[in-house]
């Protein structure tokens, strides 16, 4: 399936997904987070079109560990998930979503970032 | 009445769910005003292990371990997704097969759904008859791939074993008297008082709703969402098979049956026309080279629309395998169905969903 990236920055995204986001028409897949490498990740939000073939648009940036991501929450409300799903599984802070949706405070932290070692 | 709120947990284990999730309800009287959800119980760390244990040419089977009622969906959905990042070109044989056994999958997962659903309605001797009507559907599973549940089916380049043609007359007896227990069931359902005035104007999500907090699979085109993956991709003969989007409106737990036995009914059709057609070809053709570069696929899951999202770096380990699956993406929407309802009819709403928590904690 065609993939159209377009690269964001932490102080725009929330403005991009806005303009972009029609309910209507698109719906969002998932933020998504990968490993660049110990200390960088590349942060994705992914969206489909409403029977529209083979057509998925994701906004990334790159982030560092320290860095806070913006919540989408108030533009698409069932990011909440997701967003909590990336601080457990890469240990980066994302604005207004809280810890714990999949790790208890014993489990191993961020298992999915650049720096965890198993 | 006094307005005292009081909170009312529904799991994480409850006689009217098969899996672990929790929600904690703040009731106004028995109206619900409120809901929090925990759905963290099993998480396995499929993805970590997909990228640190298993090569992949073998994740299709790790993968099927996600869930034991859309497996094959899960299989695919990477399968497909890692063939992009590869050289090769799958036959149409086994682009044939392998949407059979994933609409075998949906058709039995449907009346696993409408089974439970039955139940909550306390109509028990209904949910036996629908397990047992199931059960030719997971005998024709077993005797194509091998196996009832975990199927290790799906392969890069193809499947891993052929259709014999006395399979073939199997599934289409089958089918043919499944057709009709299905077309009584949708009479059930529609007439029978204990599932038609039970389920009718319960747990209803609006289109609004619907596209407001991404609803996905039955639940959204239950509310009138026109939205199948089935039909957003061309990478599978759908078109070719007699696939038609089942859509519905009202959005209540009533709408959601309707739309799942329509869909059971679609899937026979689509199956029937497979067996009758399946062309000729190999089942499995050579990819060349290792995954390179980012690919992601969608199919249609019985519950929606499952995504894998794919990296690597022309090496047998992925960088990255993401999976988002119809439970997860759908908790939200089911927290706003819940909003309003009457605290007792919270059970049979949420078997509705038919939720998915071990795909949901992959």
């Amino acid at each position: 399936m065609k993939i159209n990236k377009i690269e964001v920055t932490l102080q725009n995204v929330v403005e991009k997904i806005t303009k972009f986001y029609d309910p209507t028409t698109t719906h969002f897949l998932t933020l998504n987070g990968v490993a660049i490498d110990e200390t960088k990740t590349e942060i994705q939000w992914i969206f489909a079109d409403y029977m529209k073939l083979n057509d998925n648009t994701v906004f990334y940036v790159v982030v560092d560990q320290e860095d806070v991501v913006p919540s989408i929450v108030e533009v698409i409300p069932s990011a909440i998930m997701s967003q909590r799903e990336v601080v457990d599984m890469f240990g980066i802070e994302v604005q207004n979503s809280a810890k714990g949706l999949y790790l208890d405070e014993d489990s191993l932290q961020k298992p999915l970032s650049g720096g965890c070692t198993l | 009445m006094s307005k005292k709120i009081v909170q009312i947990p529904l799991g994480s284990q409850h006689i009217s769910l098969l899996e672990p999730v929790k929600f904690k309800f703040s009731c106004e009287n028995e109206k619900i005003i409120d809901v929090d959800s925990d759905v963290g119980f099993v998480h396995r760390g499929i993805e970590r292990a997909c990228t640190t244990k298993f090569k992949y040419d073998k994740i299709a089977y790790v993968v099927a371990r996600v869930c034991g009622l859309c497996a094959i969906t899960h299989s695919l959905t990477y399968t497909m997704s890692a063939e992009s990042l590869l050289e090769g070109e799958v036959s149409m044989k086994a682009k044939y097969l392998r949407v059979l056994m994933v609409e075998l999958d949906r058709i039995h997962s449907h009346m696993l759904c409408l089974s439970h659903v039955s139940e909550n309605a306390g109509y028990e001797a209904l949910f036996m008859q629908i397990m047992g009507d199931r059960e030719p559907i997971m005998n024709l599973q077993e005797k194509i791939s091998g196996n009832r549940v975990q199927f290790d089916y799906i392969d890069i380049g193809g499947v891993n074993r052929d259709i014999s043609l006395s399979v073939e007359d199997d599934i289409k007896v089958s089918l043919k008297e499944l057709r009709g227990k299905i077309e009584d069931l949708i009479n059930e359902f529609e007439n029978n008082y204990t599932l038609s005035l039970r389920f009718k104007g319960i747990g209803a999500l609006s289109l609004k709703e619907a596209q407001e907090f991404n609803a996905l699979g039955p639940i959204a085109r239950a509310a009138g969402l026109v939205t199948d993956v089935r039909s957003e991709s061309n990478d599978l003969p759908y078109s070719e098979i007699g696939f038609k989007i089942v859509t519905s409106s009202g959005g209540d737990i009533y709408a959601r049956n309707m739309v799942r036995l329509h869909e059971i009914l679609n899937s026979i059709t689509m199956c029937e026309n497979i067996v009758s057609g399946i062309p000729e070809g190999e089942i499995k053709t050579k990819f060349k080279g290792k995954p390179n570069g980012e690919a992601l696929f969608r199919l249609e899951a019985p519950r929606g629309e499952l995504m894998y999202y794919v990296k690597g770096s022309s090496k047998p380990m992925l960088d990255r395998l993401r999976i988002k699956t119809p439970t997860f993406a759908s908790i939200p929407a089911f927290v706003e169905i819940f909003k309003g309802q009457e605290y007792a009819n919270a059970p049979a709403i949420l078997a509705s969903f038919d939720p998915c928590m071990s795909c949901t904690a992959k």
